[in-house]
């Protein structure tokens, strides 16, 4: 027998062993207005249950405080979007929505939400982002090995003309967020020690650059410094005093030197999902069961929390700086999604649909 | 493995289960009115008050090829969540989960331990006498786990004088072949019966493909299933007073998991073996039936995709003492003991874990007068960590009226039920959760019967029942403020409901007609939440119809017969919050067999088309369910 990794024994456990469990969105029974999405709103990424196709995504409207649940079905015949939503990019007049489990991309029109194309054939796609009109890039895991260790990653190019796969470049484990600055698409790899740097003119790798294990997310403050945020080794097959502790890491784009390193004090917590606020002056990332907040000027990590719980979904609302945590309720019911001020007071709450996992402000 | 197989030989060379022969054509009539004493089964002796039905004969012949999952859902207010054409499938008894229902086999049960539910698609009708369904809580009588209801199975009884036995041959759409035999042997103190039988699906039908764009009609790939098992079944008469029976159950299944509409096929494949072995000790004597079961089963999991490789293999003892008393005509008292020992191996467990559970209980049954049967039931159980409170149910059925035509009682129960944390629930890797507290719950029902009998040609059975039932402690996994998956105790539901049944049979000269209706209302809510964020209270949980209606009629004349099966499921929500839901649908299924007699041999030819109005449905979101379909089969019988 192999042995099992531990996420994925829960996976199973979550399969197998939950009684009551089992769902999907086939319809949607909102009353909310519909049309466009265009102005003022809020995309919540509902990740569905996995393997039950029930994948959706709210949108809610910040000045009339409405929901609308299911907005893909809704505009697109009754059409489920998939089996677990990951990310959404918008560019331009389109939206990119990766489908995890479904192997795909959806295009659809940023404001109307209907269909205009699919990217098919990828492999557990991850995260996408578009250079321009005519390209784009998304990350993609290959299937792990039968004791749910995984080979080395790749980025799928994308001609965004005819949404075709125009050619796949390896890069280190599991690939995640990725980011465009200057020509260079920066890749983090969540099972490696690098992030990986390739020139968008040329599709090539340029190079690697060193950083704590499990890279994940990253953002771009105002001084222009590239911040990359890791969780540390956390493999669940390890014992726990042999985790390596998460950090975040800053790095100048400009030559890709590595400016300095915040490494977080505790070593069995794991960290992810950084965001910068709209002045870009101030990060947010899920750490130690907790939101918490950190200053571009700040050398060290403030162990104290801005929220003292964690949430399946982060967001930072470019204009206000509210904070969205989007909590899955158990699986069973749509989750509920928080907002919270800048300095952590809690606003307000919506429902949104099945684990909400992430937002996109318009 | 070599364990496995080893027992498998032995079962094969000293052990026992009764065919199906010899119930292609039973009286129905008589059968029917048979049933009109409440009190046939010895279980149901101390179950006053509480609504059992059992299967139909002629519909368990006739559909002998398919598994109990069909069955139920085809035959009872029951819903079944079938993960697809070749995919698991768990039920739904009265607003409950899975876990919440006992299945027994000739009085124990069966359900894995280490998730704590059986999956009907992997039990096949084949080898099966009887199929009763106990609705609502039973725990008292049946223990941990029958909240919602129970599944009764039992060995066919073996009745016949001399050698008997039958073939059966059946092909249909799809890529689907059945094959089963029996033999049996019967004299006057001793009997043995084996059967057998093999079932091959492709399951390559088509459906409309829901996720993509333009719901293209594709063929359904991964759904292949293929089935075996074998059944032996010895009832010998030592003495007079003292009887042996051994039971030997073997199901072999190996499956293609069908994926959901939209989601990646990562084949996915699961096996499942299980070995059930009995020996059934009764003895006669002055203090009364004395009754002994020991069991041993085996049942093993192993489920493969492209990345997972996990096996489960559990190992049960079982033993059942029962000493029933009964005094004069009016008293009636069963005091026994179960005890079960189970050693399970994992690959989501640290190590192999063993645990031991023990229950003690009692049931006493008391008429004051004839038309007024008591009934009060108590159970003890013990677990380490996880106690149950004493769990009693008090029943009472009261004929009140009784006239040459008309026969109307009022019946009702109150009963405790428990369920304690599965296997998986105690030791799973690092989701342990020392506060987890086993489920408890309460029920209280209250029914009227009436039975209108003209003669031996006309027989009614109408039967309306309410129910009201609180389940707290609703175990489920999810995961905490940390992220992690562990068991928990999320909820307490409310479930309260309607079931409405009647059943005419008529004889009409050569003519034989028996139909059934029956409608359920189901209302299952969360009462209390506390785990999560979003509350759902007042809510319908996810995968419980409120409406479900069957109608089924079996005509008969002269060598032909009729049967024919419609089956109403009412919307069902796919999350506990109401805001996305599966259709209701309807599905009709018929039945036409003609009868053959050749010498003392009878041949029977079937006909028979499921879901003949092509209905796309599906009972779980997104997993494709087979179109039209037809099937043939013949049937060989050797009196």
């Amino acid at each position: 027998m192999k042995k099992l990794n531990f996420f994925r024994s829960f996976l199973l456990a979550a399969t197998l062993a939950l009684t009551s469990v089992g769902f999907t969105s086939c319809d949607d029974n909102n009353d909310g207005p519909s049309g466009v999405y265009a102005e003022d709103g809020v995309f919540v990424l509902n990740e569905g249950n996995f393997e039950h196709t029930n994948a959706s995504i709210s949108y809610y409207n910040k000045s009339t405080q409405q929901v609308q649940n299911n907005i893909f079905s809704k505009e697109n015949a009754d059409r489920p979007l998939g089996d677990v939503v990951q990310d959404m990019h918008i560019y331009d007049n389109r939206a990119f929505l990766v489908v995890n489990n479904s192997n795909k991309i959806e295009v659809v029109n940023a404001t109307t939400f209907k269909s205009v194309g699919v990217i098919e054939g990828l492999s557990a796609p991850r995260y996408f982002v578009a250079l321009n009109n005519e390209k784009g890039y998304a990350t993609e895991w290959l299937p792990p090995n039968a004791d749910w260790s995984y080979n080395n990653g790749r980025v799928a190019v994308i001609d965004l003309k005819n949404n075709k796969v125009i050619k796949t470049i390896e890069v280190e484990k599991q690939p995640e967020q990725l980011r465009i600055i200057n020509g260079k698409l920066y890749v983090t790899n969540q099972g490696g020690s690098t992030v990986t740097v390739i020139n968008t003119a040329t599709d090539a790798i340029e190079t690697s650059i060193p950083v704590t294990y499990g890279s994940n997310s990253l953002a771009l403050d105002k001084n222009k410094v590239l911040w990359v945020l890791s969780s540390g080794n956390k493999d669940w097959n390890l014992p726990e005093s042999e985790y390596t502790a998460g950090a975040l890491t800053k790095i100048n784009p400009a030559d890709n030197s590595i400016i300095g390193t915040i490494t977080f004090p505790e070593v069995t917590a794991s960290a992810s999902k950084l965001l910068i606020n709209g002045n870009k002056d101030r990060l947010y990332f899920l750490y130690n069961g907790g939101v918490h907040q950190l200053s571009i000027d700040a050398s060290a990590l403030n162990t104290t929390p801005l929220i003292n719980r964690t949430f399946y979904g982060l967001g930072v609302d470019p204009e206000t700086g509210n904070i969205y945590g989007g909590d899955e309720n158990n699986w069973s019911g749509d989750g509920t999604v928080y907002v919270y001020s800048p300095e952590g007071t809690q606003l307000s709450s919506f429902r949104a649909s099945i684990g909400p996992n992430g937002f996109v402000f318009n | 493995m070599a364990r496995f197989s080893f027992l498998n030989v032995w079962l094969g060379a000293c052990l026992s289960s009764v065919p199906v022969a010899a119930m292609a054509q039973q009286d129905t009539t008589q059968h029917q009115l048979r049933t009109v004493e409440v009190f046939g089964k010895p279980a149901e002796v101390y179950a006053a008050g509480s609504r059992v039905v059992q299967l139909d004969s002629a519909f368990l012949s006739t559909y002998s090829s398919g598994s109990l999952a069909e069955a139920l859902q085809a035959r009872t207010p029951l819903y079944f969540k079938t993960y697809g054409a070749s995919g698991s499938s768990t039920v739904a008894f009265r607003g409950t989960n899975a876990s919440q229902t006992a299945v027994l086999w000739n009085g124990l049960h069966i359900a894995s331990p280490t998730l704590g539910q059986a999956d009907f698609s992997v039990l096949p009708l084949s080898g099966i006498g009887e199929v009763a369904v106990q609705h609502g809580s039973a725990a008292a009588t049946y223990g941990s786990g029958a909240i919602g209801g129970a599944v009764l199975l039992n060995s066919p009884k073996y009745n016949t004088q001399g050698l008997g036995g039958d073939v059966k041959l059946e092909t249909g759409s799809f890529g689907r072949y059945f094959g089963s035999g029996s033999l049996g042997y019967g004299s006057k103190n001793f009997s043995y019966a084996l059967s057998a039988y093999g079932h091959l699906a492709e399951n390559s039908f088509k459906y409309k493909d829901l996720s993509r764009f333009g719901t293209p009609e594709v063929r359904q790939e991964h759904a292949q299933v293929q089935q075996h098992g074998l059944t032996q079944d010895l009832n010998w008469h030592i003495s007079p007073s003292t009887a042996l029976s051994l039971h030997g159950w073997y199901t072999f299944s190996d499956r293609e998991l069908q994926p959901a509409m939209g989601s990646v096929n990562a084949n996915a494949r699961q096996l499942d073996k299980s070995l059930r072995l009995m020996a059934d000790l009764q003895h006669q004597s002055r203090l009364g039936q004395t009754d002994v079961k020991l069991a041993y089963f085996n049942d093993l999991l192993h489920y493969t995709d492209n990345s997972t490789d996990s096996e489960a293999n559990v190992e049960t003892y079982q033993l059942q003492a029962e000493q029933t008393y009964t005094y004069g005509e009016r008293w009636s008292l069963r005091g026994g003991i179960n005890l079960q020992h189970f050693v399970a191996r994992n690959d989501g467990y640290a190590s192999q874990q063993e645990e031991s559970r023990a229950s003690l209980f009692a049931l006493f049954r008391y008429d004051p007068v004839q038309p007024l049967q008591l009934t009060l039931n108590l159970r003890q159980a013990l677990v380490e960590n996880y106690n149950p409170p004493l769990t009693p149910a008090l029943g009472f059925n009261w004929k009140f009226f009784n006239s040459n035509l008309h026969q109307v009682s009022l019946k009702g129960n109150a009963s405790g039920s428990y369920r304690v944390p599965t296997l998986n629930d105690r030791f799973w890797a690092g989701a342990g959760n020392p506060d987890l507290k086993p489920e408890q719950g309460w029920n209280y029902e209250l029914g009227l019967r009436h039975v209108l009998v003209q003669g031996n040609t006309f027989l009614l059975e109408t039967e309306v029942t309410g129910y009201y039932m609180l389940i707290d402690d609703w175990i489920q996994w999810a995961p905490n403020h940390t992220g992690l998956w562990r068991p928990t105790n999320l909820q307490k539901v409310k479930s309260e409901g309607l079931e409405l049944s009647t059943t005419a049979t008529a004889t009409l000269g050569e003519l034989k007609l028996s139909s059934t209706a029956g409608y359920t209302y189901t209302s299952s809510v969360q009462a209390k939440v506390y785990e999560g964020s979003g509350s759902d209270q007042g809510k319908q949980l996810m995968y419980v119809p409120r409406h479900k209606g069957l109608l089924a009629a079996e005509a008969k004349y002269k060598n032909w017969s009729l049967l024919g099966n419609l089956n109403y499921t009412g919307l069902r929500y796919t999350s506990n919050s109401e805001t996305s839901h599966l259709d209701s649908f309807m599905l009709l299924n018929l039945a036409l067999s003609r009868r053959l007699q050749l010498g003392s041999n009878t041949l029977l030819l079937t006909l028979r088309s499921d879901n003949l109005t092509n209905a796309a449905y599906q009972t779980m979101a997104y997993r494709a369910m087979p179109p039209r379909g037809y099937t043939f089969s013949l049937r060989f019988i050797i009196p």
